[in-house]
Parts: C-alpha cells; sequence; structure tokens
C-alpha cells in the first residue's frame, strides 16, 4: 500500500509534469489544427525562450527584472514564430506533400536553432532563478514555491487561450481558418495573418514554458527535445485537434509518468509510456478522446 | 457621384491551373438591381464567382465594384470594399456554434460597428438560427446550414451579395421560404447576382437573367420577356437533342 | 523516345560504378576512402527509407532507428555471443527487420501525421533503451573494440582501408539491386497502388496491412546491414546515431534526392556526405557546418521540393510524349483526391 505521503508527493510532481506538457503540447496542437502541420522546432523554442530570459536577467542581475525577461523572451518568440513560419511553413502552403515538406524544415529549423544556442551560449550550464522562491507546503509534503507556481499559472495561461480562441474576433478567426479556411476567406479573413498569429502564439507557449522549467532543469540546447516527444504522445492521445482533448491528455500522461517513474523507474517510464500509447492506439485509433473521421 | 452600376464585368477569362472555363464573360448588375445567373452544371457560374470575389484571379478582363476595379484584389480585399460571395453548400465551420460564426462573420472594421444591428436582422429574417444559436455548424440540417450561410454573408455588411446555388438539395417548401427571405434582403437596397439551377426561382425573383453556356454569356433575358423552354432544353441537351 | 531515355541511365549508372570500382586506384588516401565508405552506407540507409516512404507512402520517421538497431545488434552479437563480424553485419540486418515487424503493428493501423508521431517516437524509444541499459550497451559511453573484419587471415584494416571500400560498394550494389527488384516486381506495384490511391487498390484486393507489414521488414534489413557494417567498420557504437542530426541528414538526402525514385537518394547521399565534410573542413565552419546543412536543406526544399532528381525528371517529361503528360496529370489528380481525402 502506498502512504499517503508518498501519494501526495506523486500527485504533486505529476501535476507539474502534467502542468509543462499542457502548455506545450497546446501549442503544437493549435498550429496543427490551424496550419495543418506539425512543428519539430516546438521543443528548441522552448529552449530558445528560456535562454532569452536568461541574458536579459542575467545582464539585469536582479530578480526584479525577471518579470521583464519574461516579457522580452515572450517578445522575441513571437517575432521568431512569425519570421519561421514565413520562411518554412507559407511557401508550403497547399502542396500536396506539405505535411511531410514541412516536417523536414521545422526539422532543419531545429537543428540550426538547436546548434545556434550552443554557439551563441556557449557549453557552460545555466539555471533561471525561480520566479518565486522558497517553499510551498502542499497535502502534507513540501515542494519549491517554483513547482507550485507552476501548477497554479498553467491553467490560468491555458483558461487564456481558451478565453482567447473561443471569444475574441482574432481567435474565432484563427479556429475559422483551421476548419474552413475557403469559408473563412469569404467573409474577409486574412488567412495568412491567422497561421502568423497562430504560430506566434504558439513559440510564445513554448517559450514561456521553458522559462518554467528553466528553473527546475538546467538549459541546455535539448531541453525542449524529451518535453517534445512526450508532447507528441499526448497530442496523439488527446486525439488530434481539440484543445480539451490535448490538456486533459497532458495531464493525464504527467500523472502517469509520475506513477511509471516511482514504480518502473526512471529510465524506463518513457518505454513504458509508449508502449501504453501503442496499446492505446490499437484500440482506439483516433485517440483517447478523439472522434472517429472519414 | 454614385455610380448607376453596382458590379460590372468585362471581357474575363479565368479557370484553374492551365487552362479557362471562362471564355471572355462580360456581365453588369445595376444599383438596385436582382440579376440571376443560369446555365448548366461547369460551364462557368460558379468560376465566375470566385473569378468576381478573388478566390482566383481573372487572366484578362476588368471587374468593377461600385466604380473601383477589384480584378485581381485578395478575397479580403473584395469583402472589405461589401461585395460578399455567398459560396455553394458552405460548409462553413464544423466545429462553431451558430451564434459565434455570426459573430465573427463581422470580422472586417466595416462590419464590426453593424454588428448588433445586422445580427437582429439575421434572427429575424431566419428564427430558426435563433433556436439553434448553441448548436455546432456540423450538426445543422441543409436548409439551416444554407440560412446560415446566407446570414454569415449578411454580417459581412454586404453593399452587394452573390449567391451561389442557395436552394441547392433543399425541398421545394424550404425553397419558397428562402424566395422570401432573399426578397426581403433584397427589399433592403442590396443588389443580388443568384446563381441558379431552378429556373423558376430564379425567374421568381430576378430582374434580369443571363444564360450561361460554356463559360459565355449566350443571352440575356429581361422580366417579362418569354423564356423559351426549348432554348433551355437545348442548351442542357445540346442542339442534335432537341 | 522512352527507350533513349532508359538508355542513357543505364549508360549513367554504368559510368557511376565502373568509377566507383576504379575509385580506390586512384584515391589512394585512407581519409578519402573513409568519406567513400560512410557515402555508400549513407546511400543504403537513404535508398531504403526511400522504398518505404516514397513507394510505399508509409510516413516512416523511425528508419533511423532500424540503421541503430542493426549498429547495436551487431555490436552486442560480437561482444556477447562472439559473433564473426561477418555474422554480425548480417544479424544486425535480421535484428533490424524485427524492429520494423514491430514498429508495423501500430502503423499498418494509424495514417498520416500519426504514423510520423509512432515512427518517430520508436527511435527516441531505442534511444532510451539504449541509454538506460549501460551494463549491456555502454550508455552513452557506447561500445568499443568491437572486432575488426577479416576473411582468409587477411585484415581489412590494412592497405588504407582498400578491403573496406569494396566491402561497402558491394553492399550497396546488392542493397540497390534488391530495391529495384523489390519496386519492379507486383510487390512493389501495389505498394505504388496503395500509395497512389489507396481506397481503389483496396477494392482491388490488395491486403494494406499486410504489404505496409513486408515494406517495412524489408526495407529494414539492408538498412540494418548498412548498420552493421557501420558498426564493424568504425569499431565502435555509439548512441549518437539516433540523435536528430544523423537521422536530419539522411532524411535530407531521401528529400534532396527525390522521393520514389531509389538512385537519388543514393546520389544525394554521395553528394552530401562529401559537402558537409567539405564545409566542416573549412577554418571556423566546423561547428556551423550543422546550420549551413539545416539551411541547405530548407533552399533545396523551396526550390525543388520533389528533390534535385525533379529536374532530371522534368526534363525526361517535357521529352516524354503528350498522352503519358495527360497521364502524369491525371495521376497527380488521383493523388490530389487521395490527399485532400486522408487531411
Amino acid at each position: 500500500m502506498m502512504s499517503l505521503d508518498a501519494f501526495s508527493a506523486l500527485l504533486v510532481s505529476g501535476l507539474v509534469l502534467g502542468s509543462i506538457y499542457a502548455m506545450m503540447a497546446s501549442g503544437l496542437s493549435l498550429v496543427w489544427t490551424t496550419l495543418g502541420i506539425f512543428n519539430f522546432a516546438h521543443g528548441v523554442f522552448m529552449a530558445l525562450g528560456a535562454y532569452v530570459a536568461w541574458t536579459v536577467s542575467d545582464a539585469a542581475g536582479l530578480n526584479l527584472w525577471l518579470g521583464f525577461a519574461i516579457a522580452m523572451s515572450v517578445a522575441f518568440m513571437a517575432g521568431l514564430g512569425i519570421l519561421i513560419e514565413r520562411t518554412v511553413v507559407r511557401p508550403f502552403y497547399g502542396q500536396r506533400d506539405m505535411l511531410l515538406i514541412t516536417v523536414m524544415t521545422t526539422l532543419a529549423v531545429m537543428m540550426f536553432l538547436e546548434k545556434g544556442i550552443q554557439m551563441l551560449w556557449g557549453p557552460r550550464l545555466k539555471q533561471l532563478r525561480p520566479i518565486v522562491e522558497g517553499k510551498v507546503s502542499l497535502l502534507g509534503i513540501t515542494i519549491s514555491a517554483q513547482e507550485a507556481f507552476i501548477i497554479v499559472i498553467a491553467p490560468l495561461v491555458l483558461a487564456a487561450l481558451w478565453a482567447f480562441l473561443r471569444w475574441t474576433s482574432t481567435g474565432r478567426g484563427i479556429r475559422a481558418v483551421g476548419q474552413n479556411p475557403d469559408a473563412a476567406k469569404l467573409i474577409g479573413i486574412n488567412a495568412s495573418a491567422m497561421f502568423a498569429v497562430t504560430f506566434a502564439l504558439s513559440a510564445v507557449l513554448a517559450g514561456f514554458t521553458g522559462i518554467l522549467l528553466g528553473s527546475l532543469r538546467l538549459l541546455t540546447p535539448g531541453l525542449g527535445a524529451e518535453p517534445l516527444i512526450k508532447a507528441f504522445i499526448i497530442v496523439i492521445f488527446g486525439g488530434m485537434g481539440s484543445l480539451a482533448g490535448t490538456i486533459g491528455a497532458a495531464y493525464i500522461i504527467g500523472l502517469v509518468e509520475a506513477f511509471l517513474i516511482t514504480t518502473v523507474g526512471f529510465y524506463w517510464a518513457p518505454s513504458a509510456l509508449f508502449i501504453i500509447l501503442i496499446a492505446v492506439l490499437l484500440v482506439r485509433p483516433e485517440g483517447l478522446f478523439g472522434r472517429r473521421v472519414a | 457621384m454614385t455610380p448607376d452600376l453596382a458590379l460590372e464585368v468585362s471581357g474575363v477569362r479565368a479557370g484553374y491551373d492551365s487552362y479557362d472555363v471562362l471564355m471572355g464573360v462580360s456581365l453588369k448588375v445595376g444599383i438596385n438591381e436582382r440579376v440571376g445567373l443560369f446555365g448548366p452544371n461547369g460551364h462557368g457560374k460558379t468560376t465566375l464567382l470566385n473569378a468576381i470575389s478573388g478566390v482566383i484571379k481573372p487572366r484578362v478582363g476588368n471587374v468593377r465594384f461600385m466604380g473601383d476595379e477589384i480584378a485581381g484584389k485578395s478575397p479580403q480585399a473584395v469583402v472589405d470594399r461589401g461585395l460578399i460571395h455567398v459560396p455553394q453548400a458552405n460548409l462553413l465551420f464544423p466545429q462553431m456554434e451558430v451564434m459565434e460564426t455570426l459573430e465573427l462573420a463581422a470580422f472586417c472594421k466595416r462590419a464590426k460597428p453593424e454588428k448588433s444591428a445586422n445580427l437582429d436582422k439575421v434572427l429575424q429574417l431566419f428564427p430558426r438560427l435563433k433556436e439553434r444559436r448553441r448548436q455546432q455548424c456540423k450538426t445543422l440540417s441543409g436548409g439551416e446550414r444554407q440560412m446560415l450561410s446566407i446570414g454569415v454573408g449578411l454580417m459581412c455588411a454586404p453593399k452587394m451579395l452573390m449567391l451561389d446555388e442557395p436552394t441547392l438539395g433543399l425541398s421545394p417548401k424550404l425553397k419558397d421560404e428562402l424566395a422570401v427571405a432573399i426578397g426581403e434582403i433584397s427589399q433592403t437596397g442590396i443588389p443580388l447576382l443568384l446563381v441558379e439551377q431552378d429556373i423558376s426561382f430564379v425567374l421568381s425573383l430576378a430582374d434580369r437573367m443571363y444564360l450561361v453556356d460554356h463559360g459565355e454569356i449566350t443571352r440575356e433575358v429581361s422580366k417579362g420577356q418569354d423564356v423559351d423552354h426549348e432554348q433551355i432544353m437545348q442548351m442542357y441537351f445540346g442542339e442534335e437533342h432537341a | 523516345m522512352i527507350r533513349s531515355l532508359s538508355g542513357n541511365r543505364a549508360f549513367v549508372l554504368g559510368a557511376a560504378l565502373v568509377i566507383a570500382v576504379l575509385m580506390p586506384f586512384v584515391v589512394q588516401d585512407t581519409y578519402w576512402r573513409h568519406l567513400f565508405i560512410i557515402a555508400f552506407i549513407y546511400a543504403m540507409v537513404a535508398s531504403n527509407w526511400d522504398l518505404s516512404l516514397g513507394y510505399a507512402g508509409i510516413f516512416n520517421f523511425g528508419h533511423v532507428a532500424f540503421f541503430g538497431v542493426g549498429v547495436y545488434a551487431a555490436a552486442l552479437s560480437t561482444k556477447f555471443l562472439g559473433a564473426d563480424p561477418w555474422i554480425a553485419i548480417f544479424l544486425g540486418g535480421v535484428a533490424a527487420s524485427l524492429a520494423g515487424a514491430l514498429v508495423a503493428l501500430p502503423v499498418i493501423r494509424l495514417k498520416g501525421i500519426y504514423v510520423v508521431l509512432v515512427t518517430f517516437a520508436f527511435g527516441q524509444l531505442v534511444l532510451q533503451l539504449v541509454l538506460s541499459q549501460s551494463e549491456i550497451t555502454g550508455g552513452t559511453q557506447g561500445i568499443v573494440r568491437i572486432p575488426a573484419l577479416e576473411a582468409f587471415g587477411y585484415n581489412f584494416l590494412r592497405d588504407f582501408k582498400f578491403g573496406y571500400y569494396y566491402v561497402a560498394l558491394g553492399l550497396l550494389v546488392i542493397s540497390t539491386i534488391f530495391l529495384r527488384f523489390v519496386v519492379r516486381s507486383d510487390f512493389g506495384m501495389s505498394l505504388r497502388a496503395l500509395r497512389d490511391n489507396e481506397e481503389y487498390a483496396v477494392a482491388r484486393g490488395i491486403p494494406t496491412g499486410l504489404q505496409r507489414l513486408k515494406v517495412l521488414v524489408v526495407s529494414a534489413f539492408f538498412t540494418g546491414v548498412a548498420g552493421g557494417f557501420f558498426a564493424i567498420y568504425l569499431r565502435v557504437a555509439s548512441p549518437e546515431i539516433f540523435g536528430f542530426p544523423v537521422q536530419s541528414l539522411v532524411l535530407s538526402m531521401v528529400l534532396v534526392g527525390g522521393t520514389g525514385t531509389i538512385y537519388g537518394p543514393i546520389a544525394a547521399a554521395v553528394i552530401l556526405t562529401f559537402a558537409s565534410e567539405m564545409l566542416g573542413s573549412i577554418e571556423g565552419l566546423d561547428e556551423g557546418r550543422v546550420m549551413l546543412i539545416a539551411v541547405a536543406m530548407i533552399i533545396v526544399l523551396l526550390f525543388f521540393p520533389n528533390g534535385l532528381a525533379s529536374i532530371w525528371r522534368r526534363r525526361a517529361q517535357r521529352a516524354a510524349l503528350a498522352d503519358s503528360a495527360d497521364k502524369a496529370v491525371a495521376e497527380t489528380r488521383l493523388i490530389e483526391n487521395s490527399a485532400g481525402a486522408s487531411r
């Protein structure tokens, strides 16, 4: 039998993982539903966001500047997202091999940025200061305030994203373009502008996630590689497309992974997760929450 | 100076990839007119609307809307000017709710201030949409979807509407309802270009009608003028079978 | 017209083979021969990848993992089973085919992006396994001191890799002949039919799942052999082969060379291996080489989305008869329709 403490510890670490994954995967899923491409550079966006924030806050040297650092990083990621959409995605829009070609081009962007980060910031290990310091007691166990912050901020960010897509004109425009680009054009929606906004938004989400993760882990150019694989698994689990499905799947995977780490160990957890994924796909090829599409 | 023509298309050639569908089409729609466009399938009616609304670019020819040249402009620019194309069998946005879709449709700057007024108008015109307002588009019936599609066009604050086969696949009863609604819309001073396969539907609504055949306009029929059924049959089945 | 074109191709192929056979007599230098050997290995991987990706249309992104499985299978079998290096190379192929069958299990039931993600995740999974089982695989250190090839008392390390060069070339030639045979067989035809119009092919009684399973097993075999040879030749097996850089490099060979051509990826493998090495040797570019390759990949895809082979093909098409051009149009339509339907 598992003790109550062990259970709370598991729950908390699962929630932290789930929060990180949910923010990461929702950006990936947003780009997929709107542009119909899979962005393999999404993971390196995460690392880049963390590095930019590190540079800004390190130069300033004050915790007070961390908010500024986040803002700068977010702005930088938005710009980069737009640039990348323009250069390596838009030229292929509407081509029959688009999915395959953009997998290639975004992989190339990943290689480029990962190496670029390594050359620019060097091999010395870095860590971001936590946004909030100290310890917090939660469910009878003590965790770092940063972890508690992540658990709280993720649902807020995701709710904001949902509200944006649901209530604002631009958000609805993004959904419209994803669901029927031709009909969207005929009511005066500029599809390219929506694509750019989507890509920028997704890059910002990735960058912000990187900042959160960057104070829990050491910064490396490959910071986002492993979360990216998890995000893939999540997006499949979530049934590709619906934001709610993706977010739900992210928390489930986070909790399952935390459970697997305590039971089968850190190294076997990814394999076990993958086997579960395959088992689920064999039973439900459309994902856990997905609808069967003709 | 107000132009007396809402839409003037002259000598438009357009098509897809490497072949032309339209072989030089010219037509006019007056500022207070309802004009029908009639002809068999695959003879270029939809292509013509696409070329006007900017979905495809005409290779040759001019399109003037309210006096401005719009040939080759983006669909967004055309919508911004108030020329709204309601496409055929529009699936709209499958996972969006009816009300959301209508609100979204007031997307361009021009339409935003008129959003709530237009929304009232649409819901008054199609009360059925009000009942369905929380439903997703994909759950609507064919008739409801057509109403929503026209409603979406109205939300763009149109200065002119182009409707592509609004009665496609509808029952006679629904067709009549729709004819009344479209009639009401044009009463408010919105000129219409109506593409239809149902000749009686066109005749009941339009002041004037063009016959399209093989990517060309072959005849113009005014209201009151006798429509030769023989001739229409000829268009459909070719001379040798007439 | 057609005959002259294929005659042309036979001439180019023959010339390329003759040059490849004579090369070691001209190039005496170990380093240059090494580059050729590596290029031949990549060419095997890229052309076999083309079979599943280009011909069968399976969005398989785990192909480099098959290569890695071959590398580790060969290395482990020499280390733990004391297998002869020649046998180990063969075992690399067998192990990769088994891995292919394993991947096929979910893949035959999935479509489009799901296949990309599952195959991609498979590669990462193998990497995780290799890293976690460090007592067996050496973890991040890899496996070293793998025995070298020997035949009749001749050690292949001698004579500036003369022997290795011919083994690599020989394997590539066998693999290519095999691929051409597969592609032209009824099996190959059925693969193309499935790719171009799945519904029609299924209606014609082609078993989708079975064909996909077969093609993954078949295309994995010589990939694993290439991996086995890679391990025996370099005498190390390191987890880096599962990384993004190798993955992207080989994928760029397939796409730059042109999918569905077999020869395209082989040519691209040779060109890109040397280009990448040349770039690396320029002063100051050593580090940034990966970035340059990434930019080059994007540029090639921007201007030749069907691969560099499309330049050749476009010229051939222009020369072809009008009715075959019509056929191409009709075929593209079919493909477009099926692509549209799958989204």
